[in-house]
């Protein structure tokens, strides 16, 4: 019972909310993506990036806030690449992602080691409380919760990933919506990332370490849906905060494939119920 | 407000090998019905993607209410009043019917939020007004097929269609429903609506419609009214009356003898209804037998279960006097069944593929291709497909291009091509002219005559009843899944096969069977 006391805190709670944060925004964006149809596995660079940025800025500017500002602003950017592959020259939207992911993994190393003089790491520049960043997470994802299933806008971004000939015969540009979706992707992305620099104080390339990925299980688990991500975000939070408590109780090697195991035997077991969009990674093409 | 909702004006459309339309007029007025009638292929439905703005014309002009409009897109059409029920739905299945039909246009709560209540509220009165019931909040995936279509035409309202397009839209709909459908037309008309019915069946059109406009191969035949025309009359406009061909039908040269035998064959479609019931005929050495019918009486299953496709449910098939009947489609392939199937894209052609490896699907496993278990001979695949390209005259940039690449007519050579060098004893050919010009059909024609000179029986599908009476030297009808009929095309015409193929017996042949009786 002393064990449990031990590893059962408000600490735990606190870890748990603070751990889920980049993963509930990362599945959000995914949920926005693919709901227009757009599969991103790019969302781990874009995370990547998020942090990079948010480094360079806070250390250059000596400002965090406009370090918060500039990591969206670049994961904006990642998602515009990545739509303009996916929608303006077809490509396939998996290979395109990847292709992100490498490229910001050799961009970090790049830049880290022309910058800061070390391969992959930068010092420690100013931050942010990272609560302001979770409660704004909160706040987004039950706004979007509202926009997606409660607006107009929400329907027709819906449709696009289900239809988009439905879509296109009422008048609603299939394209530019998956174009502002994919951005708005990269953008939660970059916020994601801007998470992960705050709550270390530097950027180190293996910071986001999986979790853009377990973002898009938690999208999946979630089903389309925020507030389902949200949840499954919660629950990963929850696992990778209680594996940090066992570290000191069964060997670390063992804890931290907690989140992993967990990402597969969950995913093993709840894919048949996910709600995948009709369209999701075809490419709509005009007649 | 103009005498006309719509006027189309010399429109051209032409697509790589076919002139889709050309040079058509056409002209709805305000509140009527008008009928598009035609068979596949005619154009109809390429005039009315025209008129929605899928298409943009070659040549010709667009009047919508009076005022001449050009190069707009659908959007701008719905704008223009202009509604059109796909013959494939335009409907999201996992959404709800109410979120389908204000799709584009919804009603907002303080500028922001979707009103469901106030859209439902509006899609009720449409239902209620013209006579079309259907329930704002199911979800679509969970409705029959019926309900869907009436979905479709209330969102082309609810978008503020005064001009409705109808594509087929009796071809998913059971007998009862159509009645609802013709109500539910005569309801819009009342209600101001005026409405394009693209139909190719012969009495629909007359029920329903007050105009009536026959297309064939492109060009309007003529605008009849339909109090004042009769099925027999619109069957000829649809047909033809003016023989464009010469018939070129010449004396086989062996003596017919029975290669395919088959006997009191049943078979369903792919709903699960009987679509063959009892088929019994004999295709002969040096004959080619002609199957002419009105779609959907069974040619199409017909062919597909004498080439294993289809698996028959009672009967009898042998090629001489091997039983073909239960056996797999590799089985008649090997047995020396050709195949020339109707969709080219479907089941002719991999499009993907190049002419190599489609010139020998089918034949992939034999020597000259698969000299060992595991390895094909590029050389030997190499040069068969040269040789057909060669000899049918595929024209192609090489035999590595793509199937996709080529015209429709190349692609039916490549595949007659195939089909023919297996030196087949028995060919099935399914419209193998469907969507060729001219010079295509022709050369279509005499492969398969010389192919029949050869000493192969050939059954020849086709909806053609030029084509069917030119090249034939036997004739069958087919109605409602049966052989009604088979005569000499010296013997019969036009008229009589008509009949036949709409009732499924002639006055003639009536009047024979009450002399027996």
């Amino acid at each position: 019972m002393d064990i449990l006391k031990d590893i059962f805190t408000l600490h735990l709670v606190l870890s748990t909310l603070r751990l889920a944060t980049p993963i509930a925004l990362i599945a959000l964006g995914e949920t926005f993506s693919e709901r227009v149809g757009i599969i991103h596995v790019g969302v781990e660079g874009t995370a990547v990036l998020g942090g990079l940025v948010s480094a360079l800025v806070a250390y250059f500017t000596g400002n965090a806030w406009l370090a918060l500002i500039a990591a969206p602003l670049a994961g904006g950017l990642a998602g515009g690449l990545h739509a303009v592959w996916c929608i303006r020259f077809r490509a396939n939207h998996v290979v395109s992602g990847i292709g992100i992911n490498i490229l910001v993994a050799g961009l970090a190393l790049f830049i880290t080691s022309s910058v800061w003089g070390w391969r992959g790491t930068s010092t420690y520049a100013p931050t942010l409380n990272i609560w302001y960043i979770s409660c704004a997470a909160l706040v987004i994802i039950i706004a979007s919760q509202i926009f997606i299933f409660r607006t107009k806008w929400g329907l027709r971004l819906r449709v696009v990933g289900e239809k988009p000939e439905a879509a296109d015969t009422a008048g609603i540009n299939v394209h530019r919506t998956r174009y502002i979706y994919t951005i708005l992707n990269g953008v939660l992305c970059g916020l994601a990332g801007a998470f992960f620099f705050n709550s270390v104080g530097r950027f180190t390339s293996g910071m986001v370490g999986g979790r853009g990925f377990i973002g898009i299980a938690a999208m999946v688990i979630g089903n389309y849906s925020p507030v389902g991500a949200l949840g499954a975000a919660l629950l990963f939070g929850f696992i990778d905060a209680l594996q940090m408590r066992l570290q000191s109780f069964i060997p670390s090697q063992f804890s931290i494939m907690l989140p992993y195991l967990l990402t597969v035997l969950v995913l093993a077991f709840f894919i048949r119920r996910a709600n995948v969009p009709a369209a999701l990674g075809k490419h709509y093409i005009k007649q | 407000m103009s005498e006309f909702a719509v006027e189309m004006r010399g429109i051209v459309k032409r697509f790589p090998g076919v002139v889709a339309n050309n040079d058509i007029d056409f002209d709805l007025k305000q509140g009527e019905i008008h009928g598009l009638l035609g068979e596949n292929g005619a154009g109809k439905t390429v005039l009315m993607s025209i008129l929605y703005g899928l298409y943009f014309p070659d040549e010709g002009q667009i009047l919508i209410d009076g005022t001449a409009y050009s190069h707009y897109r659908p959007a701008q059409a719905i704008r223009l009043g202009i509604g059109m029920v796909h013959q494939h739905f335009m409907l999201v299945p996992r959404l709800t019917v109410a979120e389908n039909i204000m799709l584009g246009q919804e009603p907002a709560k303080s500028g922001l939020f979707l009103d469901r209540e106030t859209a439902i509220r509006k899609i009720e009165a449409f239902s209620e007004q013209y006579g079309l019931p259907i329930d704002p909040r199911a979800r679509v995936e969970q409705l029959p097929v019926s309900e869907q279509q009436r979905i479709e035409i209330i969102k082309a309202l609810y978008r503020g269609a005064n001009t409705l397009i109808l594509d087929e839209p009796t071809a998913v709909l059971t007998e009862q429903n159509v009645e609802h459908l013709a109500a539910a037309m005569r309801k819009l008309k009342e209600e101001g609506e005026s409405t394009i019915l693209i139909t190719h069946k012969l009495r629909e059109a007359i029920g329903m419609c007050d105009r009536i406009t026959v297309l064939r191969k492109g060009t309007v035949v003529g605008t009849v009214n339909a109090q004042e025309t009769s099925e027999r009359e619109l069957a000829e406009m649809m047909v033809g009356r003016d023989v464009v061909f010469t018939i070129r039908r010449s004396q086989a040269k062996g003596a017919p003898s029975p290669t395919l035998r088959v006997r009191d064959v049943d078979a369903k479609d792919d709903r699960g209804l009987p679509a063959l019931k009892k088929v019994s005929l004999d295709l002969r050495k040096h004959e080619i037998l002609g199957i002419a019918g009105v779609q959907g009486n069974g040619q199409a299953e017909l062919a597909e279960a004498l080439t294993g496709l289809r698996p028959i449910q009672s009967g009898t098939i042998a090629l001489h006097d091997r039983r073909l009947a239960g056996k797999t489609a590799r089985d008649f392939i090997t047995a020396g069944i050709a195949h020339i199937p109707a969709d080219r894209h479907l089941r002719g052609l991999v499009m993907d593929f190049s002419l190599r490896e489609n010139a020998i699907l089918g034949q992939h496993r034999s020597k000259p291709f698969s000299p060992h278990r595991f390895w094909q001979s590029p050389q030997a695949i190499t040069g068969f497909t040269r040789d057909i390209i060669e000899a049918f005259g595929v024209r192609t940039p090489s035999a590595a291009t793509l199937a996709r690449n080529l015209s429709g007519g190349n692609q039916q050579r490549l595949i007659i091509g195939r089909e023919l060098s297996k030196d087949p004893a028995v060919i099935i050919a399914s419209q193998p002219t469907r969507g060729l010009d001219v010079g295509g059909i022709e050369y279509v024609h005499e492969q398969l005559l010389k192919m029949r000179d050869r000493g192969a029986a050939v059954l020849l599908i086709s909806m053609d009843l030029d084509e069917i009476l030119m090249v034939s030297d036997r004739i069958a009808v087919m109605y409602d899944g049966q052989i009604v009929a088979i005569k000499k095309p010296d013997e019969t015409g036009r008229r009589e096969l008509g009949e036949l193929m709409l009732s499924g017996s002639s006055p003639r042949l009536q009047e024979q069977e009450n002399q027996e009786a």
